[in-house]
């Protein structure tokens, strides 16, 4: 299915791996949450943000050796894969959720990266769950 | 601690067919501690079934709530409004806890939302094992605090068997020897002489192959 507004993204991120610079989010309504690490990446706020609307959520993180709280990207990492098996679950298609190594300084791969994601939802469509919200 | 794990999403949903306001009740003991049914299962749980739910366009309520034992009637009472507005307990908790709330609750459906499997312990982060079978006649005394009832393979008492290689089980090299650990522990323990004696053949009646068992206190009952 065709997503005919823009397309809804949830970018939750850890201190260090990102910085939000002009035109990042073109092409899509974006919503950021910040984290003090990205070890607070939870199973539930992943979920939740798709119960929110968002058709495609990303996680950014630091690179798993320049984690400053040196396990963070590893266990964000593992949450990401497991709700992505839940949505597999669920027929939500796994796809639209997606966890990246990033430092904020390299906002060029950032915006790569929303951009890679706002044309992979034309082919996943969008929030399956959405078109029901009260 | 009994450790459980949580039912494909897809059979729990399938269970919950019938009904359109549930109640996910999570237990804040056991099945807490081994990520099955504690308060944050109880959310992720709810949220993917809203999703889920949304997503096949049926209307349903989800209520969420964890009390911090189902298997005592303390605490399950905690639950009761709860329960009395929903048409239905998911319980996240294990086999008891499920029977203690219907049990309470006579004219309530409750529905399991895990599946139980042991009594073990956390051996290291996010790794479970099964430690005791609840015989009901413990013998970790003689094998210097190893259970060869539950952890070896063949129930041995008077082990090891000829598959014991290299401090591993012939049934699954990951899985360590039960004989191969009672040894070294009690060697450690200088206690090596406990396997001098010969053990006979164990006394099931005392475990659930004497059927269904119960466990009375007289000085505890009025
Ligand atoms: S001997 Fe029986 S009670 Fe003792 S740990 Fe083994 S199974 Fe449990
Ligand atoms: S290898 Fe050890 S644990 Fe496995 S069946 Fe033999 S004695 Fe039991």
């Amino acid at each position: 299915m065709k997503i005919n507004t823009e397309p809804k993204l949830t970018l939750f991120h850890c201190l260090n791996s990102f910085e939000e610079t002009a035109s990042m989010f073109d092409g899509c309504d974006a919503k950021t949450i910040k984290m003090a690490c990205s070890s607070m990446t939870k199973d539930v706020h992943l979920l939740r943000a798709f119960e929110a609307g968002a058709d495609a959520v990303l996680v950014l993180v630091c690179h798993e050796k320049g984690c400053r709280y040196a396990q963070g990207s590893m266990w964000a990492k593992k949450r990401v894969d497991y709700v992505k098996t839940i949505l597999d679950d669920i027929g939500m298609d796994g796809r639209r959720l997606n966890i990246f190594n990033t430092t904020a300084k390299d906002s060029g791969s950032i915006k790569d990266i929303i951009q890679n994601t706002i044309s992979q939802l034309e082919t996943i469509g969008p929030n399956p769950a959405l078109n029901h919200f009260n | 601690m009994i450790t459980a794990s949580q039912k494909p999403i897809n059979e729990i949903i399938e269970l919950l067919e019938p009904y359109k306001k549930i109640l996910i009740l999570g237990c804040g003991t056991c099945v807490k501690t081994c990520f099955a049914g504690g308060e944050d299962e109880v959310a992720v749980l709810a949220s993917a079934l809203r999703l889920s739910f949304k997503k096949m366009v049926r209307p349903i309520e989800i209520e969420e709530m964890t009390i911090e034992r189902q298997c005592e009637n303390e605490f399950i009472q905690e639950a009761s409004s709860s329960i009395a507005r929903n048409d239905v307990i998911l319980s996240l908790a294990c086999g008891a806890g499920v029977q203690a709330m219907a049990k309470r609750f006579s004219k309530e459906v409750v529905l399991p939302g895990l599946n139980t499997t042991f009594i073990g312990i956390q051996e290291s982060s996010g790794i479970f094992t099964e430690e005791c079978s609840g015989c009901g006649d413990c013998s970790l005394a003689t094998f210097g605090g190893v259970c060869p009832v539950t952890r070896c393979a063949k129930k041995l008492l008077n082990g090891p068997c000829g598959g014991s290689q290299n401090g591993f089980c012939e049934i699954d090299p990951d899985t360590q020897c039960a004989w191969h650990l009672i040894i070294e522990r009690l060697t450690t323990l200088g206690q090596l002489d406990n396997l001098k004696t010969y053990i006979p053949p164990k006394n099931w009646n005392t475990s659930l192959c004497g059927g269904p068992r119960k466990l009375i206190r007289e000085d505890h009952i009025i």
